[in-house]
């Protein structure tokens, strides 16, 4: 049981630490996403 | 419609992905390597769907931007469990599958749950929205689990030279893709170099997995350098 709550805890610690890196990355963004899937030409995105 | 530069630098991403599949089999790691040749099988299924509706459609039809970002997400979520794969491949002298599943599957409900609290506020389009704003969020929590694995791989002293060169070279793709993002955030001067840079980055993954299929052998081993202590 506290082996699980330890994953549910480092889980959350990941989520948290890759949202504020997302946070730092896109703070000066200009609505653009970043893509990281193929070598297809990006497309504008019309609802960000 | 892309110019010729574009669309020559999607097919060799192609034909790379193509590679990695051909590889892997070619040298028996398929199975090892299940969910990342998957992701890569996926991808060329991707790219011919989005070239066919390019093609039909238009660049800046809404057919290609759905068909574009929709299927980002996907291939995200298959990366995601590839990249879950690779964890439960590292740490299995810890027998520590079962959790490696539960915190992926945590892991991925979490995102989902907390991208949906991004943007449940908006009136419009909130599929769409939300289905860019997983893949975005995804996309960073693949980096940071990235990093740890290469943490886990020296802290673990892991020794399998392809398992180490294929979770190295996911960190660097993820890396370089960061770094573009950030640099054209950052400078947005430099948006014509840094747009088409990222399609030239995408090609960086599939090469890394074919060499590293094709040239490394399945039982290659190599031993990470101890950290340096100063004796006092």
């Amino acid at each position: 049981m506290s082996r699980r709550l330890i994953v549910l805890f480092l889980s959350m610690l990941v989520l948290v630490g890759a949202m504020s890196l997302k946070t730092v990355v896109a703070t000066h963004s200009d609505g653009s996403v970043i893509m990281a899937n193929g070598g297809a030409p990006a497309p504008p995105t019309p609802w960000k | 419609m892309p110019g010729t530069l574009q669309l020559l630098v999607w097919l060799l991403c192609t034909l790379f992905e193509i590679a990695v599949i051909v590889c892997a089999l070619k040298k028996g790691v398929f199975r090892r390597y299940a969910l990342l040749s998957i992701y890569m099988g996926a991808s060329v299924v991707v790219s011919l769907a989005r070239f066919r509706v390019l093609t039909g459609y238009g660049y800046t039809s809404s057919q290609y931007v759905y068909v574009y970002y929709y299927s980002d997400a996907l291939l995200t979520i298959f990366l995601y469990f590839a990249l879950a794969n690779l964890y439960a491949q590292v740490l299995s002298e810890l027998k520590a599958e079962r959790h490696v599943r539960f915190a992926t599957l945590f892991l991925l409900a979490a995102t989902a749950l907390f991208s949906y609290g991004v943007v449940h506020e908006a009136s419009t389009r909130l599929i769409s929205r939300f289905v860019v704003e997983l893949s975005q969020n995804l996309y960073f929590v693949g980096l940071v689990v990235t990093y740890i694995l290469w943490g886990a791989i020296l802290k673990m002293r892991e020794t399998r030279t392809q398992l180490i060169q294929v979770v190295l070279s996911l960190g660097v793709y993820f890396s370089l893709f960061a770094a573009d993002y950030a640099l054209r955030n950052l400078y947005p001067s430099m948006r014509s170099i840094s747009i088409p840079l990222q399609q030239v980055i995408g090609c960086f993954l599939p090469l890394a997995w074919a060499y590293t299929f094709w040239y490394i052998p399945e039982d290659a081993r190599t031993v990470p350098a101890r950290l340096a202590t100063v004796s006092r």
